[in-house]
């Protein structure tokens, strides 16, 4: 009778499973991650889900990175030049699938991991991480609490999350005549707007202004109205959204609506990106945003140049201008290159080590880690969009235009 | 004088051996099953260890839903919000109060059977749709809760399990552990799904889902069996949301409250076949599985293709693969397309 | 109290567009007893297409919605006509299933085709507002708003008074009688499907006025459909139209009174509390709840 097949061969299946299984399974890959000639590295993106923008311009901060590395024959490990070989996995925005691709990635023997994009994302990863004895450098996860939790196998190339907002309250105490009284924060409740929002409002008090109470909204909203309201009666004159494109997008338009005028906005993530300027049109006229990265920053390394040659580079290869996040994304690949080449080796124990003393221009800025794994060496640019266009303004070293106050008018 | 006829003892036994053989089939295959899971865990490298205890995870879930929404006919559609409440509980209970996981895991299932109950009792007085929206709001409302509780739970920024140091109650399971934890929750999840399916107590979810008034007309109390199907599938998926809560270690509401942790569920019931045992056993291994597979080999694409599978396998098979080979083989007709026509408009 | 007003006036602004994303999505639900899980994608793809409208032709969006309507009515009939209709007499949910599988190629098909870029349409009057005393009221919202009122009107007099909307309501509620009349139901159930897709995609032009879309946003305008079809009630056209303007209401108020992060949380508590009290939501019709066992 046909189940009775059916529950035969079932049963065979099983009792061949469970006979194997007494056995073992092999030795476990090799922990090299050179193998024919390249050097693997693990690198899981969010291709699809709610970051797929931010994780494709990650990937191509990735790619180019292995363009120019391979165009000068590879990676320098012990004399012998190694071909870059980085191998992308969707993690569809998810922090638990990010984690789960780190263990898939370590069971093929791949231990240099890049991180994905995200503070979220990043934390999941970072836990795995640890526990495997990989090496994984970050260019996309910046708060602060994923490296106080005692890692020792997480680096982090791009500046913390308390920066963010903090550069622009510098910016504009050091900058901005005459020098305004009151800032007050509207912010996504995410855990990284959040530890933004709290570094800022430290920085703000230390630079002796007034800081109002903050407003908090959900993240990703496109209406932020009731805080604009809120905050209307109490005349600030600086508003700091800490928020990503959509509310940062959000609070301009919505407070030309609302006709709440401060003398001057300033915004994290949202305005260097190209998408801001396009969208708000002449709104975003003179809003300030910080950056871990601008075609004006300082400092060259042996396979990117200058940051203008970066610029010119991603606008070949991508035909669109760079977004921090590319180069935040070549600069940690920068770092896994320029550590294996330091240590000599791709075993990872070699690399961490060598990760933790690396000292180093880029064009990138400076990459340093201190102690925790954070870059706080490499301070964050403020920019300015001034005719649509974004430009520099803080720090006065690599200004390239004056900042203009107030910026409403 | 009436004789007695002698009957043929030799028929009667062997009648009763093979039908009390049929009965215990399924139970030494699940067992023959769960060996072969045992074993499996010897051939796989550690990542897949982690990949085939996400599968298992799915079963549990499957499983239990199945008791609501297949037997019960009550389609939940927040039922993620048990996984989330056990996953939350277990991370405050550990952080916080510094409960070893053990005794949190057990606690959570309780605390999320109880909410179960608590929401089970206005809720189920709604009938079809409106009673998949009202638990939907429960889940998105429980959700943005969860979020605004910031000293307790951490809200948007997340909340780690301490699995390091000195705040650390229970050791870290790893990969090996986790695989046999969620093994033995999909066990546990199918071994109640058996037994609700054979007793009294799974007939009547039945005769609930078929005609309520005709049930309640025969003296079964639907309110206290709803509630209690509703709880003990809260129970399961709060076991499951502790143990999730434990592996990730750093949890966030959004995906611990995830509406498509819920979708996800009811597509691999709905696919192996809902009401039934097997189904979503079967639905939950094959949907999970094919999704890791064209994640990992399709990586631009895979949502893509595995939008089209489902479509294609809904249009084919629309009562779910085991009630198809079930009603296929009593009369044997096996043309899918035959299949497609019994319920195309 | 400038404050409550302000609040109001964006509440009730913010409900009439949300009354026109959810309107289709209630009609197939009423009417075919249809979850469409795909409206949101509907909505996105019809933001798309206005912005398109708008990159290459100039076309206002306000005018460019009524090509979104065009394209996403031909695609919403031909859905439902040659795949829907496939499934419809199936077991409950089965439908569910299947626009699942039609939102995860449509999301990801948007997200290959056009990027995952956040874009919005920009028009030179989209920012300005009309000023009564101390309350602002923005002009792209108004008219968005204005239009939303205006074509729910406009569709519940189509159905009420033309002979195709009589034959909608006729198969919704008996299509087995319907069919007896001689009304073609796979036509009319692709119709009212396609009226659907349409009234999503206008409503996503409106969307990409007012603000920024990409693709993965279309799942929380699904779920916003779900909360203000069944809040509002199935069976009675102004059922979207009430439903969005009481969430719309409840959010702006409940943000401006309480941390700005309790917005979502009221709106579901308010869902709740009213299928509690009221199961068939607030102005549905209870024959089309008891309906709901296919």
């Amino acid at each position: 009778m046909r189940s009775r097949t059916l529950a035969a061969a079932a049963v065979i299946t099983a009792s061949s499973l469970v006979v194997a299984g007494c056995g073992s399974k092999g030795e476990a890959k090799s922990t090299s991650a050179v193998s024919s000639g390249t050097l693997a590295i693990g690198a899981s993106l969010s291709l699809t889900g709610q970051l797929a923008r931010e994780g494709q311009l990650t990937k191509e901060g990735y790619q180019l990175c292995q363009e120019k590395v391979n165009a000068k024959g590879g990676v320098d490990i012990g004399g012998k030049k190694t071909k870059l070989d980085i191998q992308y996995q969707d993690d569809t925005s998810k922090p638990d699938v990010a984690a789960q691709l780190v263990d898939q990635f370590n069971d093929k023997g791949i231990k240099l991991i890049l991180s994905s994009y995200g503070s979220a994302n990043t934390e999941a990863q970072a836990a795995v991480i640890e526990r495997n004895g990989q090496v994984m450098v970050d260019s996309a996860g910046a708060d602060n609490k994923i490296f106080s939790k005692g890692y020792k196998s997480t680096f982090a190339v791009l500046s913390p999350a308390t920066e963010y907002s903090s550069s622009i309250v510098k910016a504009i105490a050091e900058l901005a005549t005459p020098k305004p009284k009151s800032v007050v924060f509207l912010s996504a409740d995410d855990g990284f707007s959040k530890t933004v929002t709290e570094g800022g409002m430290k920085t703000a008090q230390d630079q002796g202004f007034t800081v109002l109470g903050p407003q908090y909204f959900p993240n990703g909203t496109s209406d932020v109205s009731s805080a604009l309201t809120k905050v209307k009666g109490e005349h600030p004159d600086v508003i700091i959204g800490s928020v990503h494109l959509v509310e940062g997008v959000a609070i301009i338009k919505q407070a030309k609506e609302l006709a709440v005028t401060p003398a001057g906005f300033g915004e994290t993530v949202a305005p260097p990106t190209p998408d801001f300027a396009k969208t708000l049109g002449t709104a975003a006229e003179n809003v300030l945003g910080s950056s871990q990265w601008t075609d004006a920053t300082k400092g060259t390394d042996k396979y990117f140049g200058s940051a203008k040659d970066y610029t010119k580079d991603i606008q070949a290869k991508f035909a669109h201008a760079p977004d921090y996040h590319n180069a935040e994304a070549s600069g940690a690949c920068l770092a896994l290159v320029l550590a294996a080449e330091k240590a000599g080796s791709s075993q990872p124990d070699a690399v961490r080590a060598a990760l933790r003393g690396l000292d180093t221009e880029s064009f990138f800025g400076k990459i340093k880690f201190d102690s925790t794994g954070q870059n706080i060496y490499k301070p964050m640019s403020v920019i300015q969009i001034q005719n649509g266009k974004v430009v520099t303004v803080w720090p006065t070293e690599s200004a390239e235009a004056k900042m203009v106050w107030p910026g409403t008018k | 004088m009436p004789t007695r006829t002698q009957v043929p003892q030799k028929g009667v036994t062997s009648t009763v051996r093979r039908d009390q053989a049929r009965r215990l089939r399924p139970w030494a295959l699940g067992l023959v099953a769960l060996l072969a899971a045992l074993g499996l865990q010897g051939q796989l490298y550690s990542g897949q260890e982690r990949t085939v205890a996400t599968i298992f995870m799915f079963v549990a879930l499957a499983e239990a839903w199945n008791l609501i929404g297949g037997f019960a006919g009550y389609a939940s559609f927040g039922q993620v919000v048990f996984f989330g409440v056990g996953g939350y509980f277990t991370a405050v209970a550990m952080s916080h109060w510094h409960f070893s996981f053990w005794v949190s895991l057990l606690l959570s299932g309780v605390i999320a059977a109880l909410f179960a109950t608590l929401i089970g009792i206005p809720l189920l007085r709604l009938k079809g749709h409106y009673f998949a929206i009202a638990t939907l709001g429960v889940a998105e409302g429980m959700r943005e809760v969860v979020t605004n509780m910031t000293d307790l739970t951490g809200g948007g920024a997340g909340i780690t399990v301490p699995t390091v140091g000195n705040n650390a109650t229970t050791a870290y399971l790893g990969n090996d552990g986790f695989y046999l934890l969620f093994l033995g929750l999909a066990a546990l999840s199918v071994l109640i799904a058996g037994l609700v399916a054979r007793n009294k107590f799974g007939y009547a979810l039945r005769a609930i889902n078929q005609d309520e008034d005709a049930a309640a007309a025969l003296g079964i109390n639907t309110t206290r069996t709803k509630v209690l199907a509703f709880a003990l599938s809260g129970f399961i998926t709060g076991l499951v949301g502790a143990s999730y809560a434990f592996q990730q270690v750093t949890i966030f509401p959004e995906r611990l409250f995830d509406v498509d942790i819920t979708v996800l569920m009811i597509i691999m019931v709905v696919i192996g076949g809902s009401g039934t045992v097997l189904g979503p056993l079967l639905g939950a291994v094959a949907l999970q599985f094919l999704s890791e597979f064209l994640r990992q080999n399709f990586t631009n694409l895979h949502t893509f293709i595995l939008g089209a599978i489902i479509i294609v396998a809904v249009i084919l098979l629309p009562q779910g693969a085991v009630n198809y080979v079930r009603e296929a083989r009593r009369t044997k007709e096996y043309s899918l397309l035959a299949n497609v026509r019994k319920y195309r408009l | 109290m400038s404050g409550f007003l302000q609040a109001t006036v964006y509440g009730l602004l913010q409900g009439g567009l949300l009354a026109l994303v959810a309107v289709g999505f209630s009609l197939v639900w009423g009417v075919m007893n249809v979850v469409n899980l795909a409206h949101g994608g509907f909505v996105i793809l019809g933001a798309y297409v206005g912005w398109e409208m708008h990159q290459w032709f100039g076309l206002d969006p306000f005018l460019g919605m009524f090509v979104s309507a065009a394209v996403l009515f031909v695609f919403g009939y031909v859905l439902q006509r040659f795949l829907i209709n496939l499934v419809i007499n199936g077991p409950i949910f089965i439908t569910l299933l299947l626009t699942f599988g039609l939102e995860l190629m449509i999301v990801q098909g948007m997200n290959l085709v056009f990027s995952a870029d956040y874009r919005s349409i920009g028009t030179s009057y989209s920012s300005d507002s009309l000023a009564f005393g101390s309350v602002r009221v923005p002009l792209g919202r108004l008219l968005a708003f204005a239009l939303a009122v205006a074509i729910t009107v406009l569709l519940v007099a189509v159905v009420n008074r033309t002979r195709t909307g009589m034959s909608i309501l006729a198969t919704g509620m008996d299509r087995g009688a319907a069919r007896l009349m001689g009304i073609q139901a796979r036509h009319v159930y692709a119709l009212t499907f396609g009226i659907a897709a349409a009234l999503a995609g206008m409503a996503g032009a409106m969307i990409g006025t007012v603000g920024t879309f990409n693709p993965s946003a279309a799942a929380s305008f699904t779920l916003m459909s779900f909360v203000v079809a069944v809040l509002g009630g199935l069976g009675n056209m102004y059922g979207a139209l009430v439903g969005g303007l009481v969430i719309g209401l409840v959010q702006a108020w409940g943000g401006q009174y309480l941390p700005g992060t309790w917005v979502n949380a009221l709106a579901f508590l308010v869902l709740i509390v009213v299928l509690i009290f009221r199961p068939t939501g607030l102005v549905g019709r209870p024959y089309y709840a008891a309906r709901l066992e296919v």
